[in-house]
């Protein structure tokens, strides 16, 4: 576009120069010309080379000022926070610490604990006792029977239906059924119980290795054993009110049958002393 | 060729013949005529940008460059210390397996909770005994009537003294209380069992950071599981207090007899 404008000047310029007439008009046309071309062909304005120094400059205050500020604080609290987890929330050596402390006290109490609870505990000196005191305590579930036919021999059957009357029967027959019941349940509770333990073990040996990100699966079934053991615990608290209610009614039947009999001793003196 | 040969003859007479306008034109053409720009290579004002741009590479490479290097060798070191030190895989998966292999054990436990201890032997006591281990708490209602059955009921206003009376009913009352409880505890304790075994299964599914709700919830299990054990035994200390009292009881009216007795011999001597 500019050459083409410098290009239709020239020829015009040519032009006149041709066909002027005289030295004073060629002349004329000439600083004419000379001033029109120095406007037509003068450069575009070029930005100053100082401006451009002050762009980079400004780029490089950009980058060494407020990136690297930027930058350094990130670090620096990238680093901080790098010091809090590794120094003050989830210290190596305190960790290390804990592993080695449920190490050392599973060594310091676990067979000492089990040795306690392991010992024998049967006093009976006779042989159907003994008998009775051995299925008693030996953790199975498996021998009912042997247990049920153990407690009549040492504490005998329920008298034929002649030998004695309904009530006692009865009475005595809900007795030595809750008696068994309950030997039952804690034959049942004792092997709960070992399992318990084990869970126990099982649990402790875990956190010995434990992380601290993988220490509260451990934690959460450790509460729920808890509750297992809480129910354990409630099945027999149960057995122990069904047996400590059975005992007490017997006791509060032999009191309604003696209130039953005074009054009727009492019946009899009365009519024995008007008839004298 | 003749033709050009003549335009030049011509042009070359012209230019003699105007000698001046054409040195003018020829000059105003060389002095205002554009010309190519020169090359870039050699221009100053791009010797300075390219100093100008090193130098931006050069703070981007040294500031901006090593300070996110910085950052992400403290990220990377942050990544591996949690990685190897707080959330290690293996542990968690380690600790996911004991979580499995201890709902065996709660399997086994459960199981001998639900083995039957029934040992009665006559159908008035069977029938006792079967609400009492039933876990039902819907069988609470016939505990009354099974117990009257066996224990028989208090006696009649004229065959005893309200006294005794009293502490009849009052023993009864206890005592069926009691059983009533010990059906109410054992189904709570079947449904803590069941509950506890659905907590463990979530466990083993969950991540290192849902555990702990989890953890929450077992808590909350926990203490109900506490109270309902409390509640037995306060049920079991309120039977042993009733017992204790009956005992008391005893001996006060066996004291208010013996007098009575005696004051009844004296009065029968006194009439002979």
């Amino acid at each position: 576009m500019h050459l083409l404008i410098y290009m239709l000047f020239f020829a015009t310029l040519s032009w006149l120069v041709l066909t002027v007439q005289n030295q004073r008009r060629l002349l004329a046309v000439t600083l004419a010309g000379v001033m029109v071309a120095t406007l037509v062909g003068a450069p575009q304005p070029a930005q100053a080379q100082l401006g451009l120094l002050q762009a980079i400059q400004a780029v490089l205050n950009v980058i060494n000022g407020v990136i690297q500020t930027a930058l350094t604080s990130i670090n620096s609290v990238r680093s901080a926070m790098n010091n809090l987890q590794q120094l003050v929330v989830w210290p190596q050596q305190l960790i290390n610490q804990a592993r080695a402390q449920v190490t050392q006290m599973i060594g310091q109490y676990r067979n000492l604990m089990s040795n306690i609870f392991r010992m024998k505990l049967n006093s009976a000196t006779l042989p159907n006792p003994q008998a009775l005191e051995a299925v008693m305590r030996d953790h199975q579930v498996g021998n009912f029977p042997a247990l049920t036919a153990m407690f009549t021999n040492n504490y005998g059957a329920i008298p034929v239906s002649t030998a004695a009357n309904p009530g006692d029967r009865v009475m005595s027959d809900m007795d030595d059924a809750l008696a068994l019941d309950n030997l039952k349940t804690l034959k049942a509770g004792d092997q709960a119980t070992d399992i318990e333990l084990q869970s126990a073990d099982a649990i402790e040996n875990s956190s010995g290795q434990a992380a601290p990100g993988s220490a509260p699966f451990l934690t959460a079934t450790a509460i729920t054993s808890a509750i297992h053991a809480q129910a354990l615990t409630q099945k027999l608290l149960a057995a122990e009110l069904r047996q400590e209610a059975a005992r007490i009614a017997h006791r509060n039947t032999l009191r309604k049958e003696n209130a039953t009999n005074t009054t009727a001793v009492r019946g009899v003196l009365v009519n024995l002393l008007q008839h004298q | 060729m003749k033709r050009l040969t003549a335009l030049l003859k011509a042009t070359a007479t012209w230019f003699s013949g105007h000698k001046l306008r054409a040195s003018i034109l020829a000059v105003v053409l060389l002095f205002t005529a554009p010309w190519p720009a020169r090359a870039q290579i050699i221009s100053p004002c791009c010797a300075m940008l390219v100093a100008g741009l090193s130098s931006i590479q050069s703070a981007l490479t040294k500031v901006v460059g090593g300070g996110l290097n910085q950052i992400l060798g403290v990220d990377k070191a942050m990544q591996q210390f949690q990685q190897a030190v707080v959330w290690p895989q293996n542990l968690i998966n380690q600790a996911r397996g004991l979580v499995g292999v201890l709902q065996g054990n709660f399997n086994q436990i459960q199981n001998l909770m639900k083995i039957p201890v029934n040992s009665a032997t006559l159908p008035v006591s069977q029938r006792l005994e079967q609400v009492l281990l039933s876990r039902n708490p819907n069988q609470i209602v016939q505990t009354s009537s099974a117990y009257t059955a066996l224990y028989g009921p208090v006696p009649a206003p004229t065959a005893a003294s309200p006294q005794v009376l009293n502490m009849v009913d009052m023993t009864d009352a206890a005592s069926l209380a009691a059983m009533k409880r010990a059906i109410e505890i054992d189904a709570l304790a079947d449904l803590e069992l069941q509950a506890a075994n659905q907590l463990n299964q979530s466990i083993q599914t969950a991540a290192p950071g849902s555990a702990p709700i989890i953890e929450a919830q077992a808590d909350a299990w926990l203490i109900r599981a506490n109270a309902y054990t409390q509640s037995a035994t306060a049920d079991l200390m309120r039977l042993r207090a009733i017992d204790l009292a009956n005992a008391s009881a005893d001996v006060k009216m066996g004291a208010t007899n013996t007098t009575s007795l005696r004051q009844a011999l004296a009065n029968l001597m006194q009439h002979q």
